[in-house]
């Protein structure tokens, strides 16, 4: 299927049999390339950052991070707004894509869920890591206990624990049930017993009935109906967690919105901050074309300006309420101790993005590849500049503090970028990364004579 | 077979107590010798000396079978003189110091040294034994040595032996003293106080012909007039003269209210609250009180001064004329002689002698024969010393630096150090004794009216220490007489007679001993005050070249540094700074910017050829030409020791310091950021003229709305008994941290250390904020204790994701220590960010010595648990329980929070606003009451009194 004016979605000349090869080959044909092996050793040293961390952590206690009165909520609760906004991709173009027949999302979509999963399992450690007593968590959850108490249902972090066990749960069904038909083919084409066990196990049966197929339709489009309101709760919820408290730089009405298109706008600039090197180093360009890449950079573009709005709607409110908190909270963030990270977020968040106006940086993508990850660090500075200068300066000018992060409070945080690189290194060569089912869809579509 | 560990010699000398020379020459026999030795002493250590009179119950009295609380009034030292105390004790110890309200110079109050005396009792680092050289002995052997001692080196009459001490005001101890004297007619009794009151003895022997010692009464001032006194920190009387202060500020006086007039180089307790404050130089005071003098016509005609000071002067010498009888001149015990002088002539003058102010006896005992510090200095350097006893001072880290006491103590034969920790002095004398704490020992104090107090011991001395009572009993070879017997046969003697017994039982209970004030009388000054020195020293302007001048003064945290291992007040922010743990050289802004520094500069300071390094904080009000040096710290690596450059000619002020920043920085741990309270009005403040035009200027609607308008039924359910609440008066609050500190001490708040605080992680549950307004080298002061105010709709309450902060039904709002996980998100969204957090394991819960200090009815938190003032529920609950016994209700008064009790000015009230009669109820009657951040819907339950200033009409207000 040749987009209307744009370029395929699949290269011409493929058959079922060169999809399924080519796919299927990274996991289950090619040996450990150096460049996998490296890519692994490096996140998995990053990955120490976060065991270490986590360790000093446990041992010390949560002061080895940088917190204090003013500011309770450092990093972790920086990391943790980022990482799930980074999830937000997965779900948008799994399931809304889906529901609204974009068939280009097909080649994308598979490690675009993985990576939300992996992105969501990042961000659920910090809420854990960042309580005082960790070992408590359990509290937050409405178990039957002696104590005969629930959960206080008011509180907007009891509306995160739902919100985001509920996204990682649908999440993941949402991709095992997508991988199912995948597990088949690995099971039948892998050579050797252990891999044919496992992914015969995995597969739960598979064997490609007519009625296999009519349940499985039937299902995945149950669970992209379930999985499409999430892309806007999730974030809406986690943005409860500022909106509903009365910080000035917090308690806004316009956060839930803002905060969902921001989380859209992170999450499809990681997508391509993936996809751009994954296509290259295992030539899947004819699955992940020019066309996918087009159209991811203007959803960015997009987001972006959705963004951009935010910020200028935050000021304009926040001037015209006159209300002397919220424009000294303004004029704070543009000129307050932390000013260069508000700059900097408008430079990379705001400034940077108006690029993608242009069709030849579309079209390149390396410089593709730059923005969006000037645009991923943008979105965490917006996270610093909301969480930290909101915080150090609030009502009472006697309890104004400063933040400064700690090497434990970087530790974990690199150490979350591990843990995130491992798994999808570990994904990459364990699953197709991209979904063989669909896009051998695509292909009976387009080229019913190759059947 | 491995080797066999070579000995860690050096550790092994530690733990024998022996020299690490003595061992390497160690025979086998010695080895034995000290291995059955070191068996025993380990055995041994599980021993407690008996103790007399101190037997098991045979009957257990009822109270302690009810694990009830006691308390036991006494008296506590700061600088020699006593202020009542009343100490809370649980199963026999004491666990927090209160006011004495019977006692005349503390009426109830107590300030954060007595407080703190209750850390210093439990300190593990205290000293605990008797050393020799450095090595344990046993207090037979210095007896035995003493003795020895004595007979070959005191000479005849005792010519060379030398007690000294700090300032005494205890009669029985100036008895001894007096016997002693008596015995060794010729030996020299040498009275060591690094901020002593000499200044003030020898200014009314200028005036009097003898020294006598001013009596204040603020209770019947209406303009007093402060010359570098800081009345309500430096003097002895400071907590009376506060509480007399704060009556008589009262709005409702109208135009009988109190206006405060201070002249001073650095801001103390009482400049923050004047109502005209005048920076100066030390060196200037004298210039400014003999023009002061003239303009009320007590003295000569002198020349004008600057412009700022003529309209001060002018000003109080108007008010001083206009209520006379009724206004007070005081000069600070740390201006010379001359500046008391010019305060007596001026008040015999303005007519307020007899009224404000009269003269009585000094209550300190002064030696028969005494010798300055830089005599005995002389004297051991000559070689002319050969006993030497140091009861409770330590020269060897607080004598001027011209005197250097340190290296000096060696050219005595024998010299023996009473003192509570091994410092200075005790590592350069042959001889350390362990103290006694005066929360452990019989003794006896008397206030700075003269009035006498037992000192009565809390618990058996935890590591049998000596009182210098005890000490001095081994010179006068009266070693069996305890102190409790030596205190006894003492006031037996002054005032026996078949009622003694039951009197005596009167005093220790009530911890005063009735008619022993010293009587004050109205005398006039037989002498005019001295004439001016002839190169008039009056200039309208500065000379700069004379360079800057230091100003030392006693720390408003540490004092001169007894108190400087106490980590209570080494974390209590400073009053004028908000520093903790670290000293700094203040410096008005114009000096700071004229020279280029910023808070934490490192600067070397040089005077008179001797040189110190500091960090400098700039500080709004500091005189301009002044720099402040606080005495008291620089002990155990924390800040620097002003005494470095301090000279016994000139302890007070000296011209002539330089300055040269180093390049380098010293961080300092502050625990106010920010100072300016930027528009928002979180103290607020009128004048008297401006009160009187609109009463309710305080909580116009802007800042407070009145109640919304809500679907929400009110959670939970109220009691119907009881609705807690606090009223705070910023009129009558001092910044003087006693509020601070008894919340400490009663709520088992830990303390973090300098680099916690550093990081703004302090624990205090109370802060007091200090805000500046206007000109930052003459700012308005504002000062606002503020803790938890527990809010009716509590931003915190909704946020816990665990319920661990929740609302009772009689308003609190309560922590939930077991429940919380530590979100910290309660933190985040309480606007008055009162919420403490236990970032890391602040609680000492290993160290045993200070488990017996703690409130058992407090929780001890542990790491990652939230915390906050609870308005000392625990008082609360424990005045139920007892009114419930009595089938009644709680009556006002009868919950008495742990700030409430400790404050000097009667600032902070607490009590049922159900009860319309309660004290607390009719203060929210008041005009001037308003609720802080009150505008964000929150209700809190504290609320605050706008402080009423009263200016002259005739001086422009400061601006």
């Amino acid at each position: 299927m040749n987009a209307p004016g744009g370029a395929p979605v699949l290269a011409p000349g493929h058959t079922y049999a060169s999809i399924a090869d080519t796919i299927s080959a990274i996991v289950l044909a090619e040996r450990l390339g150096r460049g996998w092996l490296a890519g692994f050793a490096v996140s998995f040293l990053l990955l120490q950052g976060l065991l270490v961390g986590t360790a000093v952590l446990l041992v010390q206690g949560v002061g080895v991070w940088g917190v204090n009165v003013p500011v309770a909520w450092g990093l972790a609760i920086v990391n943790f707004v980022w990482w799930i906004g980074i999830g937000h991709a997965g779900t948008l173009i799994s399931a809304i894509l889906l529901l609204l027949r974009q068939s280009w999302r097909t080649s994308i979509n598979r490690f675009a869920e993985a990576m939300t999963l992996f992105a969501v399992a990042c961000a659920g450690l910090f809420p854990l890591l960042h309580l005082g007593r960790p070992l408590r968590f359990y509290y937050l959850l409405p178990y039957p206990n002696t104590m005969d108490l629930w959960p206080q249902w008011r509180s907007p972090l009891i509306w995160d624990v739902f919100a985001v066990t509920t996204y990682l749960t649908v999440s993941f069904l949402f991709w095992y049930v997508g991988l199912l038909p995948d597990l088949a083919t690995l099971r039948d084409r892998a050579s050797r017993r252990p891999a044919r066990v496992a992914y015969g196990v995995l597969a739960m049966g598979w064997r490609g009935s007519a009625r296999h197929w009519l349940r499985y339709e039937t299902a995945y489009l149950l669970l992209a109906g379930l999985a499409t309101p999430l892309v806007v709760s999730v974030h809406t919820v986690v943005s409860f967690d500022f909106a509903v408290s009365l910080v000035p730089g917090w308690h806004n009405a316009l956060f839930p919105p803002y905060f969902v298109a921001g989380a859209i706008y992170s999450g499809f600039a990681m997508v391509l901050v993936l996809a751009i090197p994954l296509r290259r180093a295992y030539g899947l360009e004819d699955f992940i074309t020019a066309r996918h890449l087009d159209n991811m950079a203007k959803v960015m573009l997009a987001t972006g300006l959705l963004v951009a709005y935010g910020y200028l709607m935050e000021g304009f409110v926040g001037y015209y309420a006159a209300l002397p908190l919220e424009r000294f909270m303004l004029a704070n963030r543009a000129g307050g101790p932390y000013a260069l990270a508000f700059w900097a977020l408008v430079a990379t968040n705001v400034l940077a993005p108006q690029v993608l106006w242009s069709e030849k940086v579309r079209a390149s993508p390396w410089a593709l590849w730059v923005v969006a990850l000037t645009i991923n660090v943008g979105m965490w500075l917006e996270r610093f500049v909301i969480v930290i200068t909101s915080l150090h300066r609030d009502f009472l000018p006697s309890s104004w503090g400063m933040y400064y992060p700690t090497r434990w409070d970087w530790a974990i945080f690199v150490g979350t970028i591990g843990l995130f690189f491992c798994l999808l290194f570990l994904f990459i060569r364990l699953l197709p990364v991209i979904s063989i089912a669909e896009m051998q869809g695509l292909l009976s579509h387009e080229e019913p004579e190759a059947r | 077979m491995p080797p066999l560990e070579p000995l860690d010699l050096a550790r092994l000398a530690r733990e024998l107590g022996v020299a690490e020379s003595r061992l390497n020459a160690l025979s086998r026999r010695e080895f034995l010798l000290l291995s059955a030795g070191a068996l025993l002493v380990a055995g041994a250590a599980a021993c407690r000396q008996p103790v007399e009179e101190i037997v098991p119950y045979a009957d257990r009295p009822e109270a302690l079978a009810d694990r009830e609380l006691l308390w036991f009034a006494s008296s506590l030292p700061r600088a020699g003189y006593g202020r009542g105390v009343l100490v809370k004790s649980f199963l026999g110890r004491p666990i927090q110091v209160e006011g004495n309200p019977a006692h005349p110079e503390s009426l109830g109050a107590a300030d954060p040294f007595a407080q703190a005396e209750l850390l210093a009792l439990y300190d593990p680092a205290r000293s605990q034994a008797a050393l020799r050289q450095g090595a344990p002995a046993t207090r037979s052997e210095v007896l035995v040595e003493l003795q020895a001692a004595l007979e070959r080196h005191a000479g005849r009459g005792g010519e060379r032996l030398r007690v000294v001490t700090g300032t005494v005001t205890s009669p029985t101890l100036a008895a001894r003293l007096a016997a002693l004297e008596r015995r060794f007619p010729a030996m020299r009794w040498v009275v060591h106080e690094p901020a002593g009151r000499e200044n003030v003895l020898e200014g009314a022997r200028l005036a009097f012909g003898r020294p006598l010692e001013p009596r204040l009464r603020l209770d019947r001032a209406r303009v007093a007039v402060c010359l570098d006194a800081d009345l309500f920190f430096a003097e002895p009387a400071a907590l009376r003269l506060a509480r007399e202060f704060a009556d008589r500020r009262e709005p409702e006086l109208g135009a009988g209210m109190l206006r405060l007039y201070a002249a001073e180089p650095a801001p103390g307790l009482a400049g923050s609250v004047a109502d005209h404050r005048l920076p100066i130089r030390a060196g200037r005071v004298e210039a400014l009180a003999r023009r002061l003098a003239f303009l009320v016509g007590a003295g000569p005609e002198t020349g004008r001064l600057q412009e700022r000071e003529e309209r001060w002067l002018r000003a109080a010498a108007s008010d001083l004329r206009a209520r006379r009888g009724s206004g007070l001149v005081a000069a600070g015990a740390w201006q010379p002689p001359a500046v008391h002088a010019l305060a007596h002539a001026i008040n015999a003058a303005a007519g307020n002698v007899g009224g404000t102010v009269a003269y009585a006896e000094p209550a300190e005992a002064r030696p028969a024969r005494g010798a300055s510090l830089a005599a005995l200095a002389q004297e051991l350097a000559g070689g002319r010393v050969g006993v030497l006893l140091l009861l409770g001072v330590d020269p060897a880290y607080d004598a001027p630096a011209d005197l250097p006491m340190g290296s000096l103590l060696a050219r005595a034969p024998f010299t023996a150090h009473l003192g509570l920790y091994v410092d200075d002095t005790a590592e350069r004398c042959l001889w350390h004794l362990p103290a006694a704490h005066p929360l452990e020992s019989w003794g006896d104090l008397r206030a700075s009216d003269g009035t006498a107090s037992i000192q009565q011991p809390l618990i058996a001395p935890l590591y049998a220490g000596w009182t210098a009572y005890e000490a001095l009993g081994a010179l006068l070879g009266e070693r069996e007489l305890s102190a409790h017997q030596g205190l006894r046969r003492h006031w037996r003697r002054q005032r026996g007679g078949p009622g003694f017994e039951r009197d005596w039982r009167r005093w220790v209970h009530d911890g005063v001993v009735d008619g022993t004030s010293l009587p004050a009388a109205a005398l006039s000054p037989r002498r005019p005050p001295p004439p001016e020195p002839s190169p008039a020293p009056t200039p309208a302007e500065e000379p700069a070249a004379a360079g800057l001048e230091a100003v030392f003064r006693p720390d408003l945290r540490l004092w001169d540094g007894r108190y400087a291992r106490n980590a209570w007040l080494q974390e209590l922010p400073d009053p004028v700074t908000k520093l903790t743990w670290d000293n700094a050289a203040w410096l008005s802004p114009a000096d700071a910017e004229r020279l280029g520094l910023a808070n934490g500069d490192l600067v070397a300071l040089s005077l008179e050829a001797r040189t110190l390094e500091a960090p400098v904080w700039v500080v709004p009000g500091q005189a301009v030409g002044s720099v402040l040096l606080a005495l008291g710290s620089g002990r155990e690596g924390r800040g620097f020791s002003a005494y470095a450059l301090r000279s016994s000619r000139s302890p007070w002020d000296s011209r002539g310091l330089s300055l040269a920043p180093l390049g380098r920085r010293r961080e300092l741990a502050c625990t106010q950021g920010h100072h300016r309270p930027e528009g928002r009005e979180p103290a607020r403040a009128a004048t008297l003229a401006r009160y009187r035009d609109d009463p309710g200027f305080a909580s116009s609607a802007a800042h407070d709305p009145g109640p919304r308008e809500t679907l929400y039924a009110p959670s939970p359910e109220s009691s119907e008994r009881y609705a807690w609440g606090m009223t705070v008066d910023l009129g009558r609050c001092i910044g003087c941290n006693a509020c601070v500190a008894a919340c400490q001490s009663e709520n088992n708040i830990p303390v973090v250390g300098k680099d916690e605080v550093l990081r703004g992680r302090e624990m205090h549950w109370l802060r007091v904020d200090r805000y500046y307004e206007g000109d930052p080298e003459a700012p308005r002061v504002q000062q606002q204790p503020l803790a938890c105010v527990h809010c009716e709709n509590a931003p915190c309450e909704t946020v816990c994701p665990v319920e661990a902060t929740v609302h009772s039904r009689e308003g609190l709002n309560e922590m939930v220590y077991n429940r919380c996980v530590g979100t910290r998100y309660c933190s985040n969204n309480c606007p008055y960010k009162v919420r403490r957090f236990n970032f890391l394991q602040y609680s000492d819960v290993t160290t045993e010595s200070l488990k017996l200090g703690r409130n058992p009815d407090v929780t001890v938190r542990n790491r990652g648990v939230m915390e906050k003032c609870t308005y000392c529920v625990q008082r609360i609950q424990s005045a139920k329980i007892a009114a419930e016994r009595n089938s009644r209700d709680v009556l006002d008064g009868e919950v008495v929070t742990a700030c409430q009790a400790a404050c000097p000015t009667r600032a902070i009230l607490f009590g049922n606003l159900l009860d319309p009669g309660s004290a607390v109820s009719r203060s929210r009657q008041a005009p001037r009451l308003y609720g802080l951040l009150a505008e964000l819907g929150t209700r809190p339950r504290t609320r605050y009194l706008a402080k009423i200033t009263n200016p002259h009409p005739g001086l422009q207000e400061r601006s």
